[in-house]
């Protein structure tokens, strides 16, 4: 039978579990991978958006962020298949690098995983079939198939690939027979993807790939998915380095063999209350979603792991509790020179105040989405490096406790509009309204006009008061 | 009338032999600024999603604000309690604020001697916008240079009258901004040369407005859709009345080929919305002209934006740039920021490039032959030269098509 991870000797692992309560619960690691930065686990990956992390450009990403990897889905690069070749696969870089990563101008240290959809992704109205996945790209659409895949991840050489799950998005709850035919193609899926790294002589020694696998583990119970998981352990161990994880309810069942491997969430968690839930199941690596939903509805996130000791716990006091973000759209922060966060040592925090940003947004300026981005992600850093901090001394479940105590459960509702919606971002239905208001209107209609930027849109008295001009005497 | 206080120098540099260029360095509050220069327009106190030390990268040091945008949102007393607009977004280097477009709300808006009447788009309020107003927001933003408030009509007006009065009429509002403006020791205000396209006009308007000795000079009231033949003679029948040791602004100039041709007939600054505006589009500014990077044609096109360009998104990641490939801008045209952001970067560092290099080569005494090879790489048929350009050129004593 095949060996367990544990018998690696150390060095040619790239995971390294350094604390650990138990059999389950929340565990410290360290993912490592030559040549890139050490992911301290938990972590998360910056999700990426056509190859960048939306709003921040590739010179702010090295010089305003700490993101140590990224998140990148092939589905934002393949539009022409399959009558053309995708221009990414057409980029030659040299050996030891990534194309992907010179084409996206990734700093050659961020670790770069790659998954074929986005997160989260658009359900598609085609279903998978038996050799392909569904996808949804810029122009419509498309499917990739398993051996398409396995190429694609040659040929651009990502640090890591994470194998195509058959998830039926947008359909009822599947029947047993789907259910089935879920394992099945993900069993068949990886394979192709593991064998495509060794080819198809597996004695050879140097694989052809430098890349990692992580498995998909299905959002299904331990039982439904036995046939793919035995096959999993049994065949394919060796070539595994990691688990993507659809549903971190799973972590429970997880089979022994692959304890030790990094857990990838495929599982958005909704809040942090959620992200500590997860890790309280034994989570490592997260995609975080909501970090950008709350940048583009102008929410600046705002809590720290543990929370503040010195305020009373808000738990005491009914409705007291902290919000979890601030929404920078408010006029309330029309005269603040605060930072967005107190204590945020970020970019946005040290060099520019509420007021500035309140304003940004009200003038739908996009650098008001770029400095709560960078926010947003520097406060996730704290957020992981309090929560590693916690579990090394051994206070992660006290701790969480009064992070839930203290803060609300959900982030803030959003209340102002964010940027334009891009037709890769949502699928339109029937009877939609518009996504994008239009930003102009016919100026020369004095009752109408009400467009954004040449016309004065206050009433007079306002205008009045904030010096803009005076009423006319008659 | 007093002379008035300045709060710049203009220390000239050098004059190109042949031509009308001039170079040389304006000191300024917030510090020095090469001219001739460029300056991108952050319209609503933010330069179309660039930080301010991405836009400090680039190289400027003098960009635009709008009053009336800022009068708007976040408005004067937002800027009066936060300490003006440097403070306000963050910008250690000098602004200058445009005033109103006034030509934009014209159909809402009716001038009279006092101002500019309009009802409020709103409840319908009659309102009223005057030179006071405008300087006393102008103070508020506290920019380093500001605009009097001019009465702008288009120049392609048939109605020389309406023209007349309107010249007329900005010389008196300007001697209302100078009764108005709080603090000449540390803001410099330009009068706005007007006029239309009327050489008499113009020449009677660059008489009065250099008798209230401005510590800068503005040419206003074009880029508005006329010849650019007349453009030129404008340009250069100013330049020809204006004192050598004032910065002359002609106002909403951008396109490279504008640029160096104005520069030959003797303007020295110059902002336009163009480059930035037409980075969000896909289009990239380049010696060899635009391209449009939305173009299926550069989707496999693995090379800079512009080979040998030294912006953070062009230059080669060897050199501590990015390596952006003009495939990487296709891939993000038009559907993330990230890629409008980049290729911002490369319009305004490529427009702050050109002034330097026509600079150093005003320096050098070769502005004609710098012209001549600008020309010679945007256009490499010669029969292709826009005719306005030789035209102007040789009236400075360039011929742009001897070899």
């Amino acid at each position: 039978m095949s060996t367990t991870l544990s018998d690696l000797p150390p060095e040619m692992r790239a995971f390294t579990i350094l604390k650990t309560s138990a059999s389950f619960g929340p565990r410290l690691g360290s993912l490592a991978l030559p040549g890139r930065i050490t992911l301290e686990t938990p972590h998360y990956l910056g999700n990426t958006s056509r190859g960048a992390v939306s709003h921040i450009s590739q010179d702010n990403f090295r010089k305003n962020t700490s993101i140590g990897g990224v998140y990148v889905a092939l589905e934002d690069f393949v539009e022409k298949l399959p009558r053309q070749t995708p221009p990414l696969y057409q980029l030659e870089s040299p050996e030891n690098s990534s194309s992907l990563r010179d084409f996206i101008a990734l700093p050659k240290d961020t670790l770069l995983v790659v998954g074929a959809r986005r997160i989260p992704c658009i359900p598609c109205p085609t279903a998978n079939t038996n050799s392909a996945l569904s996808i949804y790209t810029s122009v419509g659409f498309r499917q990739i198939s398993a051996e398409d895949y396995a190429a694609a991840s040659q040929k651009i050489r990502p640090d890591i690939v994470v194998g195509l799950a058959d998830i039926p998005y947008g359909q009822p709850q599947p029947g047993l027979k789907r259910i089935d035919k879920m394992s099945d193609r993900t069993e068949e899926w990886t394979k192709e993807l593991v064998s495509q790294t060794h080819g198809l002589d597996k004695t050879v020694k140097a694989p052809r790939a430098s890349y990692q696998i992580f498995a998909p583990i299905l959002p299904l119970t331990k039982e439904l998915q036995t046939w793919y998981l035995d096959h999993l352990i049994d065949d394919m161990l060796d070539d595994i380095s990691g688990l993507a994880i659809y549903d971190a309810h799973f972590l429970a069942d997880l089979p022994a063999q692959v304890k030790d491997l990094p857990r990838l969430s495929f599982d958005a968690p909704s809040s942090p209350g959620a992200v500590l839930y997860q890790i309280s199941l034994g989570m490592d690596i997260f995609t975080i979603p909501f970090i950008t939903e709350a940048t583009d509805a102008g929410i600046s996130l705002d809590f720290t792991f543990p929370p503040p000791k010195s305020e009373v716990s808000g738990g005491e006091d009914a409705g007291g509790k902290d919000t979890l973000g601030v929404d920078m759209w408010q006029s309330e922060h029309a005269l603040s020179v605060t930072p967005l966060s107190i204590n945020c040592s970020c970019y946005a925090c040290t060099k520019h105040h509420r007021a500035y940003v309140q304003h940004l947004l009200s003038a739908k300026e996009m650098l008001g989405w770029v400095l709560i981005q960078i926010h947003n992600h520097a406060i996730m850093d704290s957020f992981f490096a309090g929560i590693r901090e916690s579990i090394a001394r051994g206070t992660f479940d006290q701790d969480k406790l009064a992070f839930e105590a203290f803060y609300e459960p959900e982030l803030p509702e959003k209340s102002g509009q964010g940027p334009r919606v891009r037709g890769y971002q949502f699928k339109s239905g029937q009877n939609e309204t518009k996504k994008n208001p239009a930003a102009y209107k016919v100026l020369n209609v004095p009752e109408e006009s009400s467009s954004e930027a040449p016309t004065p849109d206050a009433v007079a008295a306002d205008l009045e008061k904030i010096g803009f001009a005076e009423t006319a005497k008659p | 009338m007093a002379p008035m206080p300045s709060a710049l120098s203009y220390e000239l540099l050098a004059k190109c032999s042949v031509t009308k260029a001039r170079a040389a360095i304006l000191h300024l509050p917030h510090g020095p600024v090469p001219l001739p220069i460029f300056m991108p327009v952050a319209t609503q106190a933010s330069l179309k999603g660039l930080t301010p030390e991405q836009l400090e990268e680039t190289g400027c040091r003098l960009c635009l604000n709008n009053t009336y945008h800022l009068g708007l949102k976040p408005g004067q007393a937002t800027l009066d309690a936060i300490g003006g607009a440097h403070k306000f977004q963050s910008w250690p280097h000098n602004i200058l604020t445009v005033s109103f477009q006034m030509v934009s709300l014209l159909k809402l808006a009716k001038v009279t001697e006092e101002g500019v009447k309009f009802l409020s788009p709103h409840d319908g309020t009659p309102m009223l916008l005057t030179p006071e107003h405008s300087i006393s927001l102008q103070n508020s933003i506290g920019s380093d240079i500001i605009m009097q408030l001019d009465d702008v009509i288009a120049t392609t007006s048939p109605d020389l009258a309406r023209m007349e009065e309107a010249m007329d009429r900005s010389v008196r509002w300007l001697d209302r901004c100078i009764k108005a403006h709080k603090y000449p020791e540390r803001q410099n205000l330009f009068c706005i040369i007007q006029g239309g396209l009327d050489l008499d006009l113009r020449k009677r308007c660059t008489k009065e407005m250099v008798e209230r000795d401005t510590p800068g000079i503005a040419i206003g009231g074009l880029s508005g859709g006329e010849e650019k033949a007349a453009y030129c003679k404008v340009v250069d029948t100013c330049t020809s009345l204006l004192p050598e040791k004032k910065p002359r602004y002609v106002m909403g100039v951008g396109y490279p080929e504008d640029l160096v041709v104005s520069i030959a007939l003797g303007a020295d600054m110059f902002d336009c919305v163009w480059p930035t505006r037409t980075a969000r589009f896909g289009n990239a500014v380049t010696s060899t002209g635009v391209l449009n990077l939305r173009n299926a044609s550069f989707q496999n096109d693995f090379t800079p934006v512009e080979e040998g360009c030294t912006c953070v998104c062009c230059r080669p990641k060897e050199d501590g740039g990015l390596g952006i490939t003009r495939a990487y801008i296709y891939h993000v045209a038009a559907k993330e920021t990230a890629g409008a952001h980049l290729l911002t970067i490369h319009n305004v560092q490529y427009q702050l490039n050109l002034m330097q290099r026509a600079r150093q080569a005003i320096l050098e005494d070769k502005y004609p032959a710098f012209v001549k090879e600008f020309f010679g790489k945007l256009y490499p048929d010669k029969t292709k030269f826009p005719a306005w350009a030789v035209e102007a050129l040789n009236g400075v004593g360039v011929d742009l098509l001897a070899d």
